[in-house]
């Protein structure tokens, strides 16, 4: 429709990374999003956000917060594995793998979110988590859907031009990765931000943001 | 594509949107939770209609993802409604249980271990139970689980054997067998047992 120089949004492929019947692939759009994911998994092994500073807004005071190695722990843990969950959604080559990462990603988004004990926080995690896991219907039954209208999962047969993929179908993936990336909405409405462990919040908003770039891409190009 | 599929596709549909619409309404929390198993299952459902074995062997990660979502977010409930505090359960008080020989579980075990297995590690299993009934079980938990977690890692270097040194296939069934009986024994002697005592 606008004549885009690039047909494929995916750009020439780098590297094939097969096991078996499942193949992760390395276009230039995929490795940008993977070294986008490692960069900041490895913050998430190296920050120490244990020192964390408050500045008063408006003058020079400041004060330090109390902060629960404990609880900081976990929510290291979650945020790591919320990477790693990234990482395998942004090079999956496999409609099914790729929701299954997504939904990883959900449950360690959860994770994240409800380390912090707070009651406001922890309403904002238990709702999130009651949309994450409603959004498993769309986004399984999406895959669903593409199983049974192309007999094939894998997203090398699905970009094939002859293949055709029903639109209820890229609508469900879209809808089912809406749901599980959404944990960024309500960490705006939570006070997480400014909580301890503050950084680990961070993995929430690049793991959705990369979900959803790599959602994009699978959609346009089926 | 089928008519049956079609049809199928259908009332999983009309299922979603009277699960949701139900969802919708619910304004109880812990209903809230139940009633996204219930999607859940609507999603597993919309993955069995496609009826091939791709779409089987995509129904266990399914239901694995599920289930993990289901436990992260009731874990999230209890510490919103701050339910931690242990249920306190009446001790069993059965004349039969003060007066049964110990040694009855020693048989049962001692059977168990003959059978070896699976169905070995239910019978061992149910003669650990008894002894836990009859006799108490202010025991260490964590022994029981850490040899439960020794268990799994020799049932998988059974794999292993089968695998890559499938010559040695014998000593592989043995490490199996007798792996799965420690762990189906640890775990089912901890089912009701476990009361969230003090030192579980």
């Amino acid at each position: 429709m606008f004549n885009l120089p690039v047909t494929n949004i995916g750009g020439s492929e780098l590297f094939v990374l097969e096991f078996g019947d499942i193949v992760d692939y390395f276009s230039v759009y995929t490795a940008a999003l993977f070294a986008f994911a490692l960069i900041f998994t490895v913050l998430a092994i190296v920050s120490r956000p244990e020192r964390m500073v408050d500045i008063a807004f408006g003058g020079d005071a400041y004060y330090t917060k109390e902060i629960d190695p404990k609880l900081l722990r976990f929510q290291r843990f979650m945020a790591i594995a919320c990477g790693l969950a990234t990482l395998g959604a942004v090079v999956s080559g496999d409609v099914f793998n790729y929701a299954l990462f997504v939904s990883m990603v959900g449950i360690t988004n959860i994770g994240i979110v409800a380390a912090y004990r707070n009651k406001h926080v922890l309403n904002a995690a238990f709702q999130y988590g009651i949309v994450a896991m409603l959004a498993t219907v769309p986004l399984f039954g999406g895959a669903a859907i593409v199983l049974a209208s192309t007999g094939t999962l894998s997203l090398w047969e699905l970009y094939l031009p002859a293949v055709a993929v029903p639109l209820i179908a890229k609508v469900f993936l879209v809808l089912g990765v809406m749901g599980e990336g959404m944990a960024p909405f309500y960490v705006a409405k939570a006070e997480i931000t400014r909580a301890q462990g503050a950084p680990f919040i961070l993995m929430v908003h690049v793991s959705s943001l990369l979900v959803f770039l790599r959602v994009v891409e699978i959609v346009i190009s089926m | 594509m089928d008519l049956v599929y079609s049809l199928g596709l259908l009332v999983v549909f009309l299922g979603i949107i009277v699960g949701f619409y139900a969802l919708m309404r619910e304004r109880d929390d812990l209903h809230r939770i139940l009633l996204t198993d219930l999607a859940e299952i609507l999603a597993l459902a919309l993955i069995a209609l496609v009826a091939t074995d791709l779409a089987e062997a995509l129904i266990l990660p399914g239901l694995v993802v599920g289930i993990s979502e289901l436990l992260a977010v009731s874990e999230v409930y209890l510490a919103k409604e701050e339910l931690r505090t242990p249920p306190v359960a009446p001790p069993l008080r059965i004349e039969v249980m003060e007066s049964a020989p110990g040694i009855m579980a020693l048989i049962l075990v001692t059977y168990g271990i003959v059978l070896s297995g699976f169905t070995g590690g239910a019978i061992a299993a149910v003669g650990a139970l008894f002894y836990y009934l009859c006799k108490g079980h202010d025991e260490r938990f964590d022994l029981i689980e850490t040899v439960s977690g020794y268990a799994w890692v020799f049932w998988i270097g059974a794999f292993f054997i089968f695998m890559f040194l499938p010559a040695y296939w014998f000593f592989g069934v043995m490490i199996a067998g007798g792996a799965i009986l420690v762990k189906v024994m640890a775990k089912m002697s901890l089912i009701g047992t476990m009361r969230g005592g003090a030192n579980v």
